[in-house]
Order: C-alpha cells, then structure tokens, then sequence
C-alpha cells in the first residue's frame, strides 16, 4: 500500500532546481501548462520508501510577493494546494539571498526540506558551511546535495518521507520589530475569529496585508471583517513597513549566517575573470555577435543533411503511396496532402532540436544573461526586454524555433509582443522568393535589395514591437532586475531533455495545427471550381483556375490588383502560407513555366510582371501572413487564437499597405518603370 | 605582484591574436572578392562573416596581450577565456564539416566538383594552437569548478 | 554625507544603501533583491553601450538599469 503525496520544488532561479528535478523523476516527467497561462508546469513521479511522490516544479522565483506571473503561480499552489512537502533548492554559493525565499515559505506554513545544491562549487570557491548547525537554527532538514550529478538526491528523499511522518507544531517564525508584530498580531486576531480565513496561515496573510499585497487585500475584502481589518491597516505605512519587512529578514538571515558559515569573498573568482571579457565595453557586443554567428551556422548548416533526409524520406514515401493506391484523388490526398504535410512539419525538428539544444548551452552556462545584459539597451529602446533579442536574431534561420525561444522571457507581456513581431524577421524560406524576383528585376543589385528587405523586416519587427507596447499590449515598461549567476558547466543530459521537450511540444501541439491546415489547402486546391468540369483532385485541376483555390484567387484579384498583382500571384501567395518557399514553385506551374525557374525568370521580366509588382511582392512577402508551421507555434505559445488572428491580421495588413506604397508612389514617380 | 603571469602567456597571447587576426583579414577580403592567393595554399574561403568571428578571437587575445603589458594581471584572463571561445569555434567548425561531408552523401549532386579540404576551416587548424594552450595550462580550468580559474590575478 | 542615487556611481566604487524609492512593483523587488537599507554594495561595470548597470551584493551579481538604480538613494563608501 503506498501512500500518495504531492511534493513542491521551489527555489530561485539559477539554482540548479531543473537539474535536481530531473534527478529525482529521471524521464518520468511531463510538461504541461498551469491552468489559464502560458508559463510551464513541469511535474514528474517518483516512487521512494513507498510513497510515490508526485513532484511539481514550481517557477523560479526570488521570493513570493505578487510581483510576477511566476512568483503568483507559485504562491497559489503552496496555499491553495497545499502539497504536502515543499523543497527548496538553496544554491550554497549564494546563501544569504537564496534564504530570503526560506523565510518566506516558513511564514506560509509549508512543511520545508531544504536542497542545499552545488556544496561543490561552494567548497572550491572556500566557503565552509555547518549544515547540522544550519538545521537547528532553521529546525528544517537541510541535505547537501549536487544536483548536476545526482549526488544527494536519495538522502533528500528519505527527509521527505521522514518529514511527512513529524508532526510539526506551528511554522517557525521570524520575528519582526515590535511595532509589526503589534498590529500583526492584531489582523492575526481577526483573521482567526473568521472562518472565511481558516483556509489561509494566519502569520503569512496579516504580514502580506500590513505590506500591502493588493491580491490579498483583495481576497480579504470579501471577508465581512474587513472594515476592522482595513482599521488596523491604516494605522500602519504600507510604504515604509515593505522596507523594515525586507530589511528584518536580511538581517535575521545575516544572524544565522554569522553562525552556521564563512564564506570567502577575497578573490577574484573565474566568472568574474570571465565577465570581464565577455562583457568587456570593447569586445562585448563583438563576442556576443560571433556567438550568435555560430550559434546561427550550427542550427543551419548543421541541420541541413537532416534536413534534406528527412525531405528524400518524404519524398520517396509520398511517391511511394502515390503508386501504390489506384485512386487518383486518394493518391493525391495521401502523396500531396498528408504525407507532404507531415513532411512540412518534420523537416524543421532538426532545426528546433538543435536550436534549443544551443539555447539550453547559452542558459545553463549563465551566458544567456550576459546577452540580456549586453543587448538591453537596444531592446529597451522597442519596450522590450534584452532577453528578446535572442529569439528575433533566431528569426533569421527560421522563425518557428524563435517563436518557441521566446519561453526564455520572463515577463508575459514583453513574451507576448515578441512573439507577435517575430515572424517579420526574414527567415531563410523567403529568401528563395527574394531571389528569383530581384534576380529577375534587379540584375546587379539584387544583393542590395535583399539587404533591404532584411533590413525592413528588422525595422518592421521593431516599430511594431513599439507599437504595440505603447497600444494594445500596454504597460509600464518591466524594470530590468536581472541577476548574473555565476558560470556553471552545462549538462549534456539537463541540455538534451530540454532539446526533447521542445521537439515533442513542436511535433504534438503545433503539428496537428499545421497539418490540417496543409490539408485544408490541398483541398481548396483539388476541388473543382463551381462550373468547372474536371474531377475531384485530378491533374488538370490542382491548384489551375478550374479549383476553387484558382477561382478564389480570381475572385480576390481586385484585392491585390493595386499592388499589381494579378491572380496567379494571388494563388501563389495562398499556396505560400504553407510553406513560404513553395511561391517561387506554384508561379512557376501558375505562369506555365513548370519547375524550371530560369524560364520562370525570362517570362516574368518579359513583361509578365513590373519590377515594381515585384518588389512589391517581395515586400508582401516579407511581412504577409507566416507558414502554417509559424501561425502554429503562434497559437501554441500564446495560447489565444485571438493573438494568433492579430498577427495574422496585423502583418496582412501592413504587407498590403506597404507593397501598394511601393507600387503606387512607383508608378506615380515613375521610378523603377 | 607585476608580472605574475610570465612571459608564456603573453607570447602565446600574441602569437594566437596576430594568427586569428591576420586569417580572418584573408578571409573578409576573399569574401568581398578579393584574390589573394591565399584560398588555394591553405584553405582560406572567402566568408566575411565567418572571417569577422576569427577577427573578434584575435581581439581577445590582442587586448588581453594589452592588458597585460600595462601590468593588469587580470588581462590573462582574455586569454583564457580566448582559449575557451577558440576551441567553441572550433568545435562548430568540426560539427559543421561533420554536416557538409553527410550532405555531400544525400545530396550529392549538390556537391559537384566540392572537395572536403573546402569544410576544413581556419578555425579548425587554428584551434590546435589554443588547445595546446589548454593542454599547457590545463590546471588553470578546473572541470570541478568550472570556468573557474583557480588562483585567478 | 555624500548622498547620491546608484545610478551616478562609478563603476569601481562602493556604496552604502540608504533607501529605496520608486514606483511600488520595482521597489519591492528591488527590496527582495537585497538592496535593503544598509546593504553595501559595489559598483561592477556598465554594459557596453552604458546601460544596464552591474553590481555586486551579498556575495551574488545583479544588474539594474539605470533608471531603477535612480531610484536608490546610497551613500558613497569608497573606491574598491
């Protein structure tokens, strides 16, 4: 008979609680999302002495005021949930801060164990640190453990078990001057008389009151006592008394520390021997350049043979299954439709897999702050955070995995608009499109023009990010409070797990989004036009006027006929939405110049289109509505079709403004004529 | 405390900085089409920013070598950290030659007339100097404290 | 006495905080982070391009923008 309990991990950020998650659950875990939001909820099992724990991996936080989405969730859970033991990972270099989040998670009454992770680096760094005195002081187990290699972790279990076993008479409690104790304990004696409060730790709620909490005054509100809690309050100074709070449990900290440790602050450790390059006010910004160069190549070069294997293996399957089913529809339906559309949604999971294989690199080693640190100042300047310009830099190769690197901000808001502007970045799909139309139109120049367009999808991404941070997604600007954790050896096991997730979520969630979409466009494709006599699916009706898709596109011609375009541009845009590279290819077919590209080229600049049309069309395709693989992850990662519309919306939007811009002032001017 | 660190690191400092340099000049200036016969003798491709990355490594060393000169004993530290993002580059390097030579397998009618020696980067060769800067100082990067040089300046 | 707000010391230079000021969110986070009355803390270095700013406290390494560290008031301590 095994018992059942529900084990919170929490801890600040940076101190090695994913390694010790992973340690305790191994490959047993999965990842979800807390209820409502998008931030990640990641939980696993473990069976130990004979309870099998379920483990919950809470947020990052610092501590557990309501100033973040992540410091909220995490908070809730301990008070709503209540899970029977909380652990907190403590990183022992860092003591004094990390202790803040103890005091904290003692006043909310949880029963505690604490992870005291990376004693290693501790020891090499010269601090010594008394654990047995620590416990006493705490009255909380305190196991040491090195989470990077799983060392300490059964020890930190059997505390588990053993803790779930004690009866521990209140929550251990730090006392705050008398001045606060005072009217705590005054809203102390409220809050007990009030049933309506027997769900919440008495201590914890009147300390959040008397700091002015706004989510708990606000669930205090409701309460029929308030008017006499609201009395208290207003004998005290919220503002002040925030400061007196925080400053108390410093100091206690610093009480207890004095006892249980000494810790070695003489010496000019390697990560400070190694920020002094890296964040060198010469060579900063050039290092983290060539970084993302590499970074970039190894995603994209890297990933190429993959690439191309997993395109034969399509290939070869969709021919395969063409010639193996007699009906031609169905053959079509199977070869061009589903199979094609797996294919379209596997052939990016070397780039995705690789990508946050990298990111995880960046992460874990501590690197990824420093380019936070480095490149903020030009985010601030849009409204966002450093840490977004990694995903837009991303961007370039393609934007699907830089969508999904958006997790690695903190802030929902700064997320969101990143999320909403990243696809403006000119990824490697558009440039086959760019450059047949400015090879065709623009001889000599087109390099030129291509580092135009690049440069407007950046300027684009930016202005809108902006935009929309000074409209719809508004909000005062996050304040920058970044901490630099000190450099740390990556594992290759904490890397690879995470590159998995991520492909997993990229194949389950977005996948099912693009392939129906892929599906849906075969369709259009296949069916033939109202009036038309051709059958479902035949050679002579896919994606030709005689389908709905080329009856739609003559219907819309007047829509796009201002940009100069006419409906087999049209079409090909359609036929772009599933993969932006395939344009080139259906105008190909539409302009009847097949899959030869040169001829596509002679007859397009034989007069089949303007020079301006095609800037314009390089322009809409630029900023138009990204593959089915990218609205995917856009639904995924913001969780709302309404955004995901938005965006759609939005880029449509200023594509068509912008390539009619092109071609009116064109042929208004005269130039390019 | 001048001159904590010897001579050896500053050589090596200036001996790696003026290497990483003075290959990543060939290779902008063969990215911008200029031939300077060096492509042929030792592989240099014309890679501008590809050429800009060696650049920034030669920097790094160049500006600990600097440092050091004017006495600031923590300028050794660009030279380890150097030798850190040298042998990084390295490695991209190798995964990326790794790369071609399996693509060159699928996809070999893209690889007409490719020559393996054409994935053999500078910043292949080049790193087998900081690796033996590695090799020479290896007790300065302890693997238990990673990144954590001991008895830094 | 030498009262400044963090965002006019110098790097290499250690300060004493006296209080900290500033829009309700930040403040308590700020206040979280350590930077509590009476903390000593020293000034690292500026980013690249001069913004945000690096420092040093309680054994860890924090970095603010400038326009948070205006909104605390140190003392000057002395150059590290």
């Amino acid at each position: 008979m095994t018992e059942k309990i529900t084990v919170a991990l929490a801890g600040n950020p940076n101190v090695g609680k994913t390694s010790i998650f992973n340690a305790i659950t191994g490959s047993k875990q999965h990842v979800g999302n807390w209820p409502g939001v998008t931030v990640e909820r990641k939980m696993g099992k473990r069976v130990h002495n004979d309870v099998e724990m379920e483990i919950v991996d809470l947020p990052g936080t610092y501590s557990l005021t309501a100033y973040s989405l992540d410091e909220i969730i995490a908070r809730d859970f301990i008070i709503e949930e209540k899970p029977h033991i909380v652990i907190q990972v403590i990183d022992a270099t860092n003591l004094e801060r990390n202790l803040y989040l103890t005091t904290q998670l003692m006043e909310l009454g949880a029963k505690l164990v604490i992870a005291l992770n990376m004693t290693d680096l501790a020891l090499a760094k010269g601090d010594s640190i008394d654990i047995s005195k620590m416990q006493e002081y705490l009255e909380v187990p305190v196991i040491s453990t090195v989470g990077s290699r799983g060392g300490g972790i059964e020890g930190l279990l059997d505390a588990v078990t053993d803790e779930l076993r004690k009866t521990r008479p209140t929550e251990n409690i730090f006392t705050y001057d008398a001045g606060i104790e005072k009217r705590s304990g005054e809203i102390e004696t409220i809050l007990n008389s009030d049933p309506y409060f027997a769900h919440y730790p008495a201590r914890w709620f009147s300390m959040k009151l008397l700091e002015g909490d706004e989510s708990i005054i606000k669930k205090a509100v409701e309460s029929d006592r308030y008017p006499e809690i609201r009395e208290v309050l207003d004998k005290t100074d919220a503002y002040s008394l925030e400061s007196r709070i925080a400053d108390q449990r410093y100091r206690t900290i610093q009480t207890m520390l004095r006892q249980v440790c000494n810790i070695n602050t003489n010496r000019l450790s390697g990560s400070d021997m190694v920020d002094r390059v890296v964040t060198n006010k010469y060579l900063g910004i050039p290092i983290f350049l060539s970084f993302m160069w590499a970074a970039f190549e190894l995603t994209f070069s890297f990933a190429t043979p993959f690439m191309n294997m997993i395109d034969v293996f399509f290939g070869w399957l969709a021919e395969a299954a063409a010639n193996a089913i007699s009906i031609p529809w169905l053959a079509s339906l199977v070869g061009e439709g589903i199979i094609a559309g797996v294919g379209s949604v596997v052939i990016f999971l070397p780039n995705i897999l690789l990508l946050f294989f990298m990111i995880s690199l960046m992460e874990d080693s501590g690197y990824m702050a420093r380019a936070a640190f480095i490149m903020d100042k030009v985010m601030s300047r849009t409204g966002l955070h450093g840490k977004s310009f990694i995903p837009l830099v991303m961007g370039f190769g393609c934007n699907v995995p830089a969508i999904m690197a958006t997790r690695t901000i903190e802030d929902s808001r700064d997320r969101l608009v990143t999320i909403l502007v990243a696809p403006f970045i000119s990824c490697g799909a558009r440039l086959p499109v760019y450059v047949l139309l400015a090879g065709t139109f623009f001889g000599r120049d087109a390099g030129l023009v291509i580092f135009g367009l690049y440069a407007l999808g950046i300027l684009v991404a930016l202005l809108s990010a902006r935009l929309m941070r000074s409209t719809v997604i508004r909000g005062e600007d996050t304040p920058f409070i970044m901490e630099l954790p000190s450099y740390k050896l990556p594992t290759l096991k904490g890397s690879a797990i995470h590159m998995w997730e991520r492909g997993k979520i990229y194949l389950k969630k977005a996948g099912s989004i693009i392939l129906v979409g892929v599906v849906g466009v075969w369709l259009l494709a296949s069916i033939p036009a109202p009036g038309s006599g051709g059958t479902f699916a035949s050679g002579e009706i896919y994606g030709t006027t005689n389908s709905v898709i080329g009856f739609t596109g003559q219907l819309i011609e007047p829509l796009v006929a201002p940009l100069g375009f006419d409906w087999r541009i049209a079409v090909a845009l359609v036929f772009g939405v599933v993969a932006k590279e395939i344009v080139v290819g259906s105008m190909g077919v539409l302009y009847g110049a097949g899959e030869d590209e040169e001829s596509l080229s002679n007859i397009l600049a034989a007069g089949a289109m303007t020079p301006l049309a095609g800037l314009g069309l390089m322009v809409f395709t630029l900023l138009y509505v990204p593959c089915f693989a990218c609205i995917g992850v856009i639904k995924r990662e913001t969780g709302s079709w309404k955004w995901t519309l938005f965006q759609l919306l939005y880029g449509t939007t200023l594509a068509w403004m912008l390539a009619f811009l092109v071609f009116q002032v064109g042929s208004r001017t005269g130039l390019l004529a | 405390m001048k001159q904590d660190y010897g001579n050896r690191e500053m050589i090596f400092a200036a001996l790696s900085g003026a290497l990483y340099t003075i290959f990543g000049i060939f290779q902008i200036a063969e990215g911008f089409g200029i031939n300077t016969g060096m492509p042929e003798m030792i592989f240099i491709p014309g890679d501008i920013p590809g050429g800009s990355c060696l650049m920034v490594l030669g920097a790094v060393f160049l500006y600990g070598l600097k440092e050091m000169l004017q006495g600031i004993n923590a300028g050794v530290s660009f030279v380890y950290v150097g030798i850190l993002m040298s042998l990084v580059f390295m490695a991209v390097y190798l995964l990326v030659m790794g790369g071609n030579m399996l693509d060159s397998i699928i996809v070999p009618e893209d690889y007409e007339g490719w020559n393996i020696m054409e994935a053999f980067r500078p910043g292949i060769y080049l790193g087998f100097l900081p690796l033996m800067g590695m090799l020479c100082w290896k007790d300065r990067f302890s693997l238990h404290e990673v990144l954590v040089f001991r008895e830094g300046a | 006495m030498n009262k400044r707000t963090l965002d006019q010391i110098e790097p290499d230079n250690s300060v004493k905080v006296l209080k900290v000021t500033g829009r309700k969110s930040s403040r308590k986070r700020i206040l979280d982070m350590g930077l509590t009355p009476g903390t000593r803390v020293d000034v690292i270095r500026r980013a690249p391009l001069g913004d945000p700013v690096e420092f040093r406290l309680k054994g860890y390494n924090l970095s603010l923008r400038k326009r948070e560290a205006e909104t605390i008031l140190v003392e000057f301590v002395g150059s590290t």
